[in-house]
């Protein structure tokens, strides 16, 4: 019997909050040696626990190359657990959840690899209960992607269901993300892929639908009548850290702005779906995605930083850090004047940018409405337009500027703001984006991953602009450590002003 | 849990309620020019009821509560003995927002609400409470439930929390409570704190026990919410503790009845299947 048929049978349940349990399942992580299930994959599992929505059968297993044992490995996710994790560590909650828990060290590309596999998930069901449920977590490069997904399906079995989790980077162009989303519907169904965007698990990239579509106010003024154009900013401090592998390939434009920054414009500009269900949601996200034209090569600005200071530290430039070439023309910085050419949006820029060295740590959506038609007062100078800030991170919240006058004589107007404080309002804690996504997938609800068309979409501009981009060498390094980027990307913006 | 910042205080022996609401805006506006940006983040409007025997338990939850649930407080403390007047204390707490540079800040009014003051607390709470956000009445102890100062303060409140567990005649009180639930929505701590134990029956549904073993308060609820569910009767055990509990602090459970706006049907029902048959 299942969970919600037990539940409208049972008199007690009503009231009680009982949350939906996910089935009895193994969570099996591919590159489980990697930092991502250290700091995140396991932190989120143990939040889960302490709040008892882990399914109550459930085992973990960690699968990679290095070598060690299933011991080595749990104690490495202790150490994770208590430096990473939201909660106080309880021996008692971890040591249930180190029960379940194992590690494989093996290629899985290989027969034996696959053998070893496939017998330690056997032997897991008949442990504890697990039933022949399966999540595959795909923590892995991209180019290990395809080989893993075609062995997952071919041994595949008819016993329980199957659910796959896929990292970002979900390909490194458009042809590569086809390939890999042909791969997978050859063996699963659109419904069993959960291609994460941690964006989207965030509470406050949620809220932004909240504000939306929970409040009758800005919905009505929330199209090209009323705002002036739109600011989305995602900005790192940060320089690449250890990852100059990854980058000197992929870049600010595939590592940020073909997945996140994209998918706050799509949340930004949809029409309001029929329902919150995951079809509903996606199909409003991809209209927008299809609505967005190739900007011209004059309305896209890269850029690369140098050294400069972050916080009066002294940081090296693009081409300093370790494994990056010294002459590397890979961008650091984009930013682009994007449009959305439907009848909510039409002549409305969407200015977007994404960086890393930026000043500070930064995602926010800004609305800039239009200016009043008419000005009343002798003095209005430094009254500048209202002004809608989402604060996705830090300080999550929504701030409002408003013309007030200023105390005194005569009409002087000046611009104050209006501050929502989420944490100030809601103490319980912001859940951490894995934690929600890794339970919505145990459970099957997928309204907040990316289907497939969306990745094809966003690729798509993605492509384009790069295509533009090989037709010349850029100027690099344009802009140094700890400024907003090139100035030509600040003039984007004091053109359409 | 955030530390405690600072807490700004104003403080009048004989004040009108006018004057309150001026202290409440001066200690806000004196500081927000002080130090780290302040914010006032409110939810919601919460008045405590309470008598002097309940004042240390009272102000002993508030004190966690105010960090955790950002709100104008309005403790009422009734003094019906004394001269007629108002002695009055206003306090801004604010506390470390974490991960930010502000600090968040909560208002509290404390209100000695002496001789014929007492006797008329709506009058005086009305001008306190913030436009559009809900309201809530702590009533501390058993109330007086056709008294005209419960009367009063029910009909401006959203909420009615209480905690039937410092109530020493349930059931039979339980018929008297229901008579406010057309009123106004009702939060009963005792009950909060039967939770996890529902929960553990509901899991083990239909297997039900036959003996409740518990106190007063959360066995008559429970056995009321079992008859009326599930139509099952089960005999009543003392004990002074919950089998299953719930070992959280008063504020905790306060806190989250702070965060219930609608009806409880199932609460409401538990109740009035609790009473005598």
């Amino acid at each position: 019997m299942d969970t919600q048929s037990v539940q409208t049978e049972n008199p007690l349940v009503e009231g009680l909050e009982l949350r939906r349990r996910p089935e009895p399942c193994v969570l099996t992580i591919f590159g489980a040696s990697g930092d991502l299930t250290r700091r995140k994959i396991f932190p989120a599992l143990y939040a889960l626990a302490v709040r008892e929505l882990l399914p109550e059968h459930f085992a973990v297993l960690g699968v990679a190359r290095t070598e060690q044992s299933s011991e080595e490995f749990v104690a490495q996710m202790e150490a994770g657990v208590r430096e990473f994790a939201r909660d106080e560590f309880n021996a008692d909650t971890w040591a249930e959840l180190a029960r379940r828990t194992r590690y494989i060290s093996t290629e899985f590309a290989d027969e034996e690899g696959e053998d070893r596999v496939a017998k330690t998930l056997t032997e897991l069901d008949e442990e504890l209960g697990t039933r022949g449920n399966r999540v595959y977590y795909f923590a892995v490069p991209p180019d290990a992607m395809p080989k893993l997904a075609e062995e997952l399906g071919e041994r595949r079995t008819t016993t329980g269901w199957t659910r796959l989790i896929v990292e970002k980077p979900f390909g490194q162009d458009l042809e590569s993300a086809r390939e890999l989303n042909d791969l997978l519907s050859r063996d699963f169904t659109e419904d069993e892929v959960f291609r994460i965007d941690h964006y989207l698990g965030k509470d406050t990239v949620q809220n932004l639908l909240a504000l939306r579509f929970a409040n009758g106010i800005f919905e009505p003024i929330w199209s090209r009548q009323f705002i002036d154009h739109v600011q989305i900013t995602v900005a790192e401090s940060l320089g690449i850290e250890r990852r100059a592998a990854f980058y000197e390939q992929a870049g600010a434009i595939r590592d940020v702005f073909q997945n996140h920054l994209l998918q706050l414009v799509a949340l930004t500009a949809m029409e309001p779906p029929i329902d919150f269900t995951a079809e509903a949601v996606r199909n409003e996200k991809l209209k927008v995605l299809k609505a967005m034209p190739t900007p011209s090569p004059r309305a896209v600005v890269r850029g690369q930083y140098g050294p400069g200071f972050i916080e009066g530290e002294p940081v090296p430039g693009y081409r300093e850090e370790d494994g990056v070439a010294r002459d590397s023309g890979t961008d650091t910085f984009v930013a682009a004047r994007l449009q959305v050419d439907n009848w909510r949006w039409a002549d409305t820029p969407f200015f977007v940018r994404v960086g890393k060295r930026l000043p500070r740590r930064e995602t926010t959506l800004a609305i800039q409405f239009k200016r009043v038609p008419h000005t009343l007062f002798e003095d209005t100078t430094e009254l500048r337009p209202n002004l809608l800030i989402v604060h996705i991170q830090p300080n999550e919240g929504v701030s409002l500027a408003i013309g007030a006058k200023v105390p005194g004589e005569g009409m002087k107007v000046r611009t104050v703001h209006m501050d929502f404080l989420y944490g100030g309002a809601f103490r319980s804690g912001l859940p951490e984006a894995y934690e929600r996504l890794i339970l919505d997938a145990m459970l099957g609800d997928a309204t907040l991953f990316t289907r497939a068309d969306e990745i094809e979409e966003q690729w798509a501009l993605v492509d384009a602009i790069v295509a533009a981009w090989r037709r010349d060498k850029p100027a690099f390094p344009n802009y140094a450590a700890g400024t907003w980027g090139p100035q030509a990307a600040q003039e984007l913006v004091q053109w359409h002003r | 849990m955030a530390s405690i910042a600072h807490v700004d205080e104003w403080a009048d022996e004989c004040a009108s309620v006018s004057e309150v609401e001026q202290a409440l805006i001066n200690l806000r506006l004196q500081r927000g020019f002080v130090g780290k940006r302040n914010l006032r983040t409110t939810v919601l409007t919460h008045i405590a009821w309470v008598p002097r025997e309940w004042q240390q338990a009272a102000t002993e939850t508030l004190a966690r509560l105010a960090e955790r649930h950002p709100s104008r407080t309005i403790l009422l403390f009734p003094e019906p003995d004394a001269d007629d007047g108002i002695a009055a204390r206003a306090l801004l707490e604010c506390y470390e927002a974490p991960f930010t540079d502000r600090h968040l800040c909560s208002e509290i009014a404390e209100l000695r609400l002496r001789g014929s003051r007492a006797q008329a607390p709506a009058s005086i709470v009305l001008p306190l409470l913030l436009p559009d956000l809900p309201v809530f009445l702590r009533w501390r102890g058993r109330p007086e439930f056709a008294s005209p100062v419960f009367e009063q303060l029910v009909e401006v409140v959203d909420r009615l929390v209480v905690d039937s567990s410092e109530w020493e005649d349930v059931p039979g009180a339980y018929r008297e409570l229901t008579e406010v639930f057309d009123r106004v929505a009702v939060s009963d701590i005792a009950w909060r704190r039967t939770l996890p134990w529902r929960r553990a029956l509901a899991r083990a549904w239909p297997d039900l026990p036959d003996r409740l073993t518990g106190p007063p308060a959360e066995t008559a609820l429970l056995a009321g919410w079992l008859r009326a569910r599930a139509g099952a009767e089960v005999e009543i055990e003392r004990a002074d503790q919950l089998p299953v509990g719930d070992d959280r602090e008063p504020s905790d459970l306060l806190s989250e009845e702070l965060d219930v706006f609608a009806r409880d049907a199932v609460y409401e029902e538990a109740v009035r299947s609790a009473g005598p048959l």
